[in-house]
């Protein structure tokens, strides 16, 4: 537990020493919310049934680019093979990478809620939400981390990880965004959508716990 | 080696004997059936015709999925580089029965629900399996055929998006049928249009195998190659 901890310290410190990527993600994420405001036209329109969309795509799109490249710079800089002769399992290392990955990105998403609760004039800011965007946002980092771990040699990695991850993530997305609409008072019931969602990011946690240790041995 | 693998070696062994006659065979049994034999459909017409293919690909792009899936699996877990090209070709040639069932049942839809696209679940998670599978082969085509690395990479990616298939189908079903839309059922098939279907079934079916065995001799051969081209360069260089 104590090398998990360590482990997770490592990865929050790159995280720290990486800020660049993680604030032009941060970046994204508010002026996605403004693009989209702008081309669903959100000033005048009823925002109920699009913000649920607009946010999840956001919070998709940030997240999967911020942390696909989450092994990069440690596997260019041979800190990974280094990791993975420690004494601790590839498990661990794959989970304090998910813990530390899903730590700022929800301090992202916070940031996108506060400000959609100014911009749209409606409160973002509920128990019931926090849980779905936990949830939520705990699958789809699940995923996307254990897909980063595709090669840094591979050429244009950085738009294969995107086209390989959405596809997969299309019950997360439909889960999430009705789930988020039943939050703000859409008539679509919030429990089953929150249940599908758990039951998503139950997979993909534990899919991508078990397959990790398959990529990452050399 | 216990004796169904040695009747599967041997088959396998027959593969180029028996696969192509069959296969041809089959396929004109399928296209005659289809246009000759097979009644015309009352209420949709000729255009009905194009289910004995349009049914059989999808059939046999789920086979092609779960041969990628289970040469995976062996790829991963037993570390045997032979699965490799059996799963990326089993890959290709799902794609390509998957884009198969889509444009036929496309054709199909234009007269008889009136559009070409419905966002019915069926359909919609149909076109999620075609862009997973789409972007398998894609990482694929960018990584070298002789890395072992992103072989298993690219493992570990088909298996995680085989088994989404049920959740995608889950969800999309989940979330079309909270919006009504027109059902589609059709009822028990007569007895000529099930016999077609089932010759379609089986031609469709052998070619897949047919064009995955093919696709896995020039996949295995183009590995071969860069392999013995990079140990050349190693040995110019040193």
């Amino acid at each position: 537990m104590s090398a998990g901890i360590a482990v997770f310290e490592k990865d929050m410190r790159l995280i720290w020493r990486q800020r660049g990527g993680w604030f032009s993600a941060a970046a994204f994420a508010l002026i996605s919310v403004l693009v989209y405001s702008f081309a669903l036209d959100l000033a005048v329109t009823e925002v109920r049934p699009l913000l649920p969309g607009v946010l999840w795509v956001t919070f998709l799109f940030a997240g999967i680019i911020a942390s696909g490249q989450t092994f990069a710079a440690e596997a260019e800089e041979g800190t990974f093979d280094a990791m993975l002769l420690a004494p601790v399992s590839s498990t661990t290392l794959y989970l304090a990478k998910v813990v530390s990955n899903l730590t700022v990105l929800l301090a992202i998403e916070v940031a996108v809620l506060g400000l959609g609760t100014i911009l749209f004039n409606i409160s973002l800011i509920s128990f019931e939400l926090a849980l779905i965007v936990v949830v939520g946002t705990l699958g789809y980092v699940a995923l996307s981390t254990l897909l980063s771990t595709l090669d840094a040699r591979v050429r244009a990695r950085g738009v294969l990880i995107p086209v390989l991850a959405l596809p997969l993530l299309v019950p997360l997305l439909i889960a999430a965004v009705r789930a988020t609409g039943g939050a703000l008072g859409e008539p679509v019931g919030t429990a089953p959508w929150l249940l599908l969602l758990s039951v998503f990011t139950l997979w993909a946690t534990l899919g991508s716990a078990l397959l990790f240790p398959m990529v990452a041995e050399r | 080696m216990s004796l169904a693998a040695s009747m599967t070696a041997r088959a396998y062994g027959l593969r180029w004997v028996v696969l192509p006659p069959l296969t041809g065979v089959m396929m004109m049994a399928m296209l005659l059936g289809a246009v000759l034999v097979a009644p015309r459909e009352v209420v949709e017409g000729e255009v009905q015709r194009l289910f004995y293919i349009h049914v059989p690909s999808i059939l046999a792009a789920y086979l092609s999925f779960f041969i990628v899936f289970v040469a995976s699996i062996l790829v991963l877990v037993r570390r045997d580089m032979r699965f490799d090209p059996v799963a990326r070709s089993a890959a290709g040639v799902g794609v390509l029965f998957t884009a198969l069932g889509l444009v036929t049942g496309a054709i199909w839809g234009k007269p008889i629900w009136g559009v070409y696209w419905t966002w019915d679940a069926r359909l919609t998670s149909t076109l999620v399996l075609l862009l997973i599978y789409s972007g398998y082969l894609l990482a694929r085509g960018i990584a070298g055929r002789a890395d072992e690395q992103s072989a298993r990479y690219a493992a570990v990616f088909a298996i995680i998006g085989f088994v989404d298939v049920p959740l995608i189908h889950f969800a999309v079903d989940w979330w079309r049928t909270l919006h009504p839309q027109p059902i589609v059922a059709r009822g028990a098939l007569p007895g000529e249009m099930m016999l077609v279907f089932l010759i379609g079934t089986v031609a469709i079916t052998l070619l897949a195998l047919w064009l995955i065995v093919l696709r896995t001799a020039l996949e295995s051969m183009s590995a071969r190659t860069e392999s013995l081209s990079a140990e050349l360069d190693r040995f110019e260089v040193g």
